[in-house]
């Protein structure tokens, strides 16, 4: 027992802090608490962060092979923490700007990146299915934070009842996996589907509702409608949320179950997924080029980006999960690097999301465009930058698994998506002079925003040693 | 063959029983129960809703919000049964396991008390 | 010493060319000069002192790439020594004379800086004319052969405000390129069949060339026939042979230094320096060596006629080059290289004192190129007259006929024409000989217009016409003691007796007694049955042994069987005497047409208008390729411009970016109605989708 609570000693530790500031809000005095309960949600995030990715590696599984932490794990739980630790530190202007500020919104944040660490964790359906619900339940409510507005409830309630009905399907699947296998343990699914012999149609059909329940959580086409709307609608700090870390816990998780649990049936699920993955890859690039939303933009990107990030997947190699994790990686930089700038869009006080207002932002504000552009850059994939890495990576695994048609539709895909970065680029540089924005940016926000763009160029180098980490908790889950 | 049969007996013999006796109470009732029909009463009853309206309508949030709490002290209760009944068996583990679910359930109880959630007015 | 010849014109270039703003246009101009001066003062030291032994002189490793070693070294043999000498002094002269004629240039705006840049781009010329002479294999020469066609692309470009130049410059850069793919097909070729490009390696190799058939088009030739014939192609379009000549006149349109330098000169002559430089491997290719002759030759008649008719003095001295270059090869040709290096040796003094000479004329007139507007010039331009006819003199070859005394041109053109004549086959002869005769014509045209008769055309440019400065002078000088003297003096190192020519090039040497092969009558030579009788007389006689030697070993290689050279010894009198009687039966009718009757002339030309418009238009051979290849490529290149890269690939991208794309966009756009359950509703599609595919692929 004492083991087994070692190793979720981070989650513990999270846990017990989420609800000790539940209850300092409740008791102390409710959202005049909030700043500081904010600020000690994300240290203490940072802390774990730090404590998971830094430890001398404790691996090993807990609670009867229920929960596992590996190589893997640690560095996507590390990505986690960190990422969330930072959004919670860019999104406390905006939030206390808008009078949004309540002592729940850090709690409900650490609550859903409690969720994504038994994710990423999970080894066990039951487990699996804990740790996407208790993310999953957060997130509907920080997307309607904004109780007050219409789209921002809307946004919620549209994500909690598709959500409910990707949870269904995950159920759905995850039954008729145990009823095949007789065992929830991913091991066990592993050993039944290796022996079992001729067409498996129960684990097929299990296997394919899973993986729909996931690809709701990555917002991969067909399952992606709701992102659109609920990163519309939602305050801009939980898009920024929903754009970043759920989609590296999502991903990983993906990745864990399709290669621990799914293992032996890999040229099924390659298919499955190689489809999401171009799916994705197109829509997202076709249809953000009509927005003029820059948060509907940014959420036809993350599809995009996430059908990229399947890719290698798809490949069904160890080195497919090392692009994946690279890629993971890499887009939850960029992402929190241009929600700092669009959190600090604002026009006469109030929030502007369109992409209009970019109009000449370089006369305006040099530095900031300077930097988005680094980044848009970056998003399109425009060597030397590290974006470009990012889909080297995911296209060389392609490319080595033999899944060159695949490649070669990710080549198109990313030149269609670099329309729309550049569009913005060009309105930024080239565009007609307008009354744009004002406003200045909150320290943070300049922060995340100058680092993201600078780690965009430096990163070049050796892409900050990200490759031999990638590789080394890649080869934990697809090693062997 | 009959093996596979007999052991689906118990649920033939229900499925007539079941059947037999709903027919039995709704014709006693027809039959012995005083009828004085008023719209209200023929209408369908539907968690105090009118059945037919339009959806859009106005209600009470606090009634949800009482009866989601309800559901998950409901569920709360649904959980401690099966462990009550085998405390004797009990190893020290699954005793704190369950203290740990209590302890969650009771911070989620505290706060929204705390926020006011449980106050009709 | 070597180096520094090599290397002063670099360092000249790179002075004028970068540092002129720092150190002053003049300054910079005449550092230039003067580091040629002590490049072609060195130059002539090497010459006079060389003992005929071929060194090496490594600089460095250039390329190493598996079997392919290629190293930068100077090779220093009696070609190269001849080389520098031409190159080293015309180049010095040029540089002097520029001084004087670029001084002033309507082509260029007040205050413009020009003058450093043309210093810059004729010193960089020099260099790579330099190192494309003391290459020590192929690749160091084609380095050198791209350095000069470059400077020669620049130079003629100078007037870059003018659009002809811009053409010129351009169809000349293009038209080498056609002659550069046949030498790179020929250096590949020779790497293919020897594994190196070194000259000592090839040339080691050359017997064996000449017994390995490739594949090549089809046909089957010799390795050595086929690198012979390749390299030549890259010879013709670097010294304007026929089918590749059409870029030397347009190129006239540089400065007319330039024009003595580079296409005149030197440059040009690269090509007859290649053939000769190769003469181990042509020696073991008959039809190659052939194909040569009948080229030079076809182009020596071809370039003299067209020359008639000119009206521009430069053209005419142009196509006169052309001609000369032809006589070149023929005499390569024929087999005797020492002559062709002989030719090219004393035209190199003449062509660039006449182009020179040129120069003055038109630096006098204003820049007026027209001979129609000349006319009486010679009291105004005494000095230039005089060089002049220096000039015309040596390259109508005037000398006395059956010594060794006349001008440089008497006794190189006449070597040549004896070589050809010894050689086969007999037609050559008549045709070179016609182009003498022809040659004389043209030439004695020129200056009876130019200098004599009445003044024509605007009677200010004559009334204002005067003598050049001595910078202009002063080349003009020097170069007419070698029109004069080059010839005498050097008959006997290049055409002389077997023994000398042996000696001279460094070629080891058998005396006749022991010569093998001394076979005469069975060597395949036309000569008259006579002429075999005699020479077997005088076949004691030491002077005729012949050549011996392995190929490599000397700056040229004449097989023991080729007695070409002392054949053309021993012709009969009668073709000794027959160019001096060509010469001046064009002198003659010269003098009958331009000075007794110039009324002549026109009606000639109107009697015979077919022919003079053949010859007016250069056989319309730029009509020729322009119809054929121009408009071809021009046509082809619209149709893969409109059509192919036009409609096809844009409008492919076009309609995917502009018509499906947004399709897609506005089809998604509505799919996202915002509707609950549509979203659901594609959910469950995409699952539906999902299982359909897993349970179909199961089914299988």
């Amino acid at each position: 027992m004492a083991p087994d609570l070692i190793l979720i000693l981070p989650e513990i530790l999270l846990a017990v802090f989420a609800m000790a500031a539940l209850l300092v809000g409740a008791f102390g005095g409710g959202d005049i608490r909030a700043r500081p309960i904010l600020w000690g949600v994300a240290a203490f995030m940072a802390l774990v962060g730090l404590l998971v990715g830094l430890n001398p590696p404790a691996v090993g599984t807990a609670f009867g092979g229920a929960f596992t932490l590996d190589g893997f794990a640690r560095f996507a739980k590390a990505g986690i923490l960190l990422g969330a630790a930072i959004l919670l530190l860019m999104s406390e202007d905006f939030l206390r700007r808008r009078g949004l500020l309540r002592f729940e919104f850090p709690v409900l944040i650490a609550l859903a990146t409690l969720g994504m660490m038994v994710m990423v964790s999970a080894s066990d359906l039951m487990t699996l299915y804990m740790g996407i619900e208790l993310q999953a339940l957060a997130l509907y409510v920080v997307a309607a934070l904004d109780r007050d507005s219409p789209r921002s409830t809307e946004a919620g309630l549209k994500y909690f009842v598709l959500g409910a009905l990707s949870s269904g399907l995950l159920l759905y699947g995850a039954s008729l996996v145990y009823g095949y296998a007789g065992t929830t343990l991913f091991s066990g699914i592993v050993a039944a589907a290796a022996a079992g012999e001729g067409p498996q149609l129960g684990l097929l059909l299990g296997l394919v509702l899973m993986l729909t329940g996931l690809a709701f959580k990555v917002s991969a086409v067909p399952f992606h409608m709701w992102t659109p709307d609920v990163y519309e609608g939602a305050p801009t700090p939980v898009t920024a949320f929903f754009a970043t870390v759920p989609k590296l816990a999502a991903l990983a998780l993906f990745a864990r179950l399709v290669h621990e649990a799914f293992g032996a049936i890999a040229a099924d699920w390659r298919q499955i997924v190689a489809f999401l993955s171009v799916a994705s890859m197109f829509l997202g690039a076709v249809a953000a080029i009509g927005q003029t939303d820059i948060k509907r933009l940014m959420a036809y990107s993350s599809i995009s980006h996430m059908g990229f990030a399947l890719m290698g997947l798809a490949a069904g190699t160890e080195f497919g999960v090392q692009a994946l994790l690279i890629y993971a990686a890499i887009y939850v930089v960029m992402n929190i690097g241009t929600f700092a700038f669009i959190l600090s869009m604002e026009k006469d006080g109030e929030p502007v999301s369109e992409i209009a207002s970019l109009n000449m932002y370089s006369a305006i504000a040099p530095g900031r465009a300077l930097a988005l552009m680094v980044l848009l850059f970056s998003l399109a994939g425009v060597p030397p930058l590290v974006g470009f890495f990012g889909k080297l990576y995911v296209i060389r695994a392609a490319v080595q698994a033999d899944m060159v048609w695949l490649a070669v539709a990710a080549v198109i895909a990313s030149v269609i998506a670099a329309f729309y970065y550049l569009r913005i680029v060009y309105l930024m540089y080239f565009g007609a002079p307008r009354e744009g924005l004002d406003g200045g940016m909150a320290p943070a926000q300049w922060i995340a925003l100058s680092a993201s763009a600078l780690a965009m160029v430096l990163g070049v180098i050796n892409l900050f040693g990200i490759e031999g980490l990638a590789a080394a908790a890649a080869a934990t889950l697809a090693g062997a | 063959m009959d093996a596979l049969l007999s052991e689906y007996l118990p649920i033939l013999l229900f499925l007539g029983v079941a059947a037999g006796l709903g027919l039995i109470l709704v014709l006693a009732a027809v039959i012995l129960a005083p009828s004085d029909p008023d719209p209200e009463k023929t209408s369908a009853y539907e968690c105090g809703f009118n059945a037919f309206d339009d959806a859009r309508m106005k209600f009470d949030v606090r009634y949800y919000l009482v009866a989601i709490l309800f559901i998950i002290f409901d569920l709360e209760v649904a959980f401690l049964f099966p462990w009550a009944i085998t405390f004797d068996q009990m190893t020290m583990a699954g005793f704190w396991s369950m203290m740990a679910f209590l302890g969650v359930l009771t911070v989620g109880f505290a706060y929204e008390w705390r926020k006011g959630a449980l106050e009709w007015e | 010493m070597l180096q520094i010849i090599l290397f002063a014109p670099l360092l000249g270039a790179l002075i004028a060319g970068f540092l002129h703003r720092i150190i002053g246009e003049a300054a910079a101009t005449w550092t230039a000069t003067g580091l040629l001066f002590l490049s072609a003062a060195l130059s002539w030291v090497v010459f006079l002192t060389f003992d005929g032994v071929t060194q090496q002189i490594p600089l460095l490793t250039f390329i190493e790439s598996g079997r392919l070693a290629v190293d930068w070294a100077i090779r220093l043999d009696r070609l190269t020594a001849i080389m520098l000498v031409v190159v080293g002094t015309v180049s010095a002269l040029v540089h002097l004379y520029s001084h004087g004629y670029m001084a002033h240039d309507d082509n260029f705006r007040d205050g413009e800086s020009y003058r450093p840049r043309f210093f810059a781009y004729l010193s960089l010329f020099t260099f790579a004319m330099l190192l494309l002479v003391t290459a020590d294999n192929l690749v160091q020469l084609f380095v050198g052969w791209e350095g000069v066609g470059l400077a020669s692309y620049l130079l003629i470009g100078f007037y870059y405000r003018k659009p002809s130049a811009n053409a010129a410059a351009i169809k000349a850069f293009i038209v080498n390129r056609v002659g550069d793919f046949g030498f790179m097909l020929g250096m590949a070729a020779l790497f293919f069949a020897t594994q190196s490009l070194d000259f000592d390696t090839v040339f080691a190799e050359a017997p064996a060339l000449a017994e390995t058939r490739v594949t090549f088009l089809g046909m089957a030739p010799t390795a050595a026939n086929l690198i012979g014939l390749l390299l030549f192609l890259g010879a013709m379009g670097k010294s304007a042979q026929l089918f590749l000549h059409t870029w030397l006149p347009d190129a006239m349109e540089g400065p007319t230094p330039v024009s003595a330098l580079i296409h005149a000169a030197t440059m040009v002559t690269a090509g007859v320096f290649l053939v000769c430089r190769m003469s181990p491997i042509y020696e073991f290719a008959p039809v190659a060596l052939m194909a040569v002759l009948v080229v030079g030759t076809a182009t020596a008649v071809m370039a003299a006629t067209i020359g008639l008719v000119q009206s521009d003095i430069k053209r005419v001295i142009a196509w006169s080059t052309c001609s000369q270059l032809g006589y070149m090869f023929a005499a390569a040709g024929a087999g005797v290289y020492s002559a062709a290096m002989f030719h090219l040796f004393t035209h190199a003094f003449f062509k660039a004192l006449l182009f020179l000479g040129a120069g003055s004329v038109i630096h006098a007139m204003h820049h007026e190129q027209e001979m129609p507007n000349y006319g009486g010039l010679r009291k105004k331009l005494p000095w230039t007259f005089a060089a002049m006819l220096i000039g015309t003199l040596a390259i109508t070859g005037v000398g006395i006929p059956l010594t060794h005394i006349g001008f440089a041109g008497f006794l190189s053109k006449d070597a040549v024409i004896e070589s050809v004549f010894a050689g086969d086959p007999e037609w050559t002869f008549w045709a070179i000989l016609g182009a003498a005769s022809l040659t004389s014509f043209y030439s004695w045209r020129l200056i009876f217009l130019t200098f004599f008769g009445a003044p024509r055309g605007n009677p200010t440019t004559h009334d204002h016409a005067h003598e050049s400065p001595w910078t202009m002078l002063v080349p003009l000088g020097v170069l007419s003691l070698g029109a004069i003297f080059s010839g005498m003096i050097w008959y006997n190192s290049f055409f002389g007796k077997t023994d000398e020519v042996a000696r001279f090039f460094g070629i080891p040497y058998v005396a006749a007694s022991e010569a093998p092969g001394d076979d005469h009558a069975s060597d395949g030579h036309a000569a008259e049955p006579a002429d075999v009788a005699r020479r077997a007389e005088e076949a004691h006689d030491s002077h005729h042994g012949a050549f011996a030697g392995l190929p490599g070993e000397g700056a040229l290689y004449i097989a023991p069987d080729n007695t070409t050279l002392d054949d053309a010894h021993n012709v009969p009198k009668w073709v000794k005497v027959a160019p001096f009687g060509a010469m001046s039966t064009g002198l003659l009718v010269a003098i009958l047409f331009y000075l007794i009757a110039p009324g002549l002339p026109a009606r000639l030309a109107g009697a015979t208008r077919p022919v003079y418009l053949f010859l007016y238009n250069r056989w319309y051979f730029d009509a020729l390729y322009d119809a054929v290849f121009i408009r071809g490529a021009r046509g082809l290149g619209r149709l893969f411009w409109k059509r192919g890269d036009g409609a096809v690939i844009d409008g492919a991208i076009n309609g995917v970016a502009m018509g499906v794309v947004p399709a897609v966009t506005r089809a998604a756009g509505r799919m996202q109605s915002g509707l609950l359950y549509t979203y659901a509703f594609t959910m469950v599609l995409g699952v539906v989708l999902l299982l359909g595919w897993v349970m179909w692929r199961a089914a299988l």
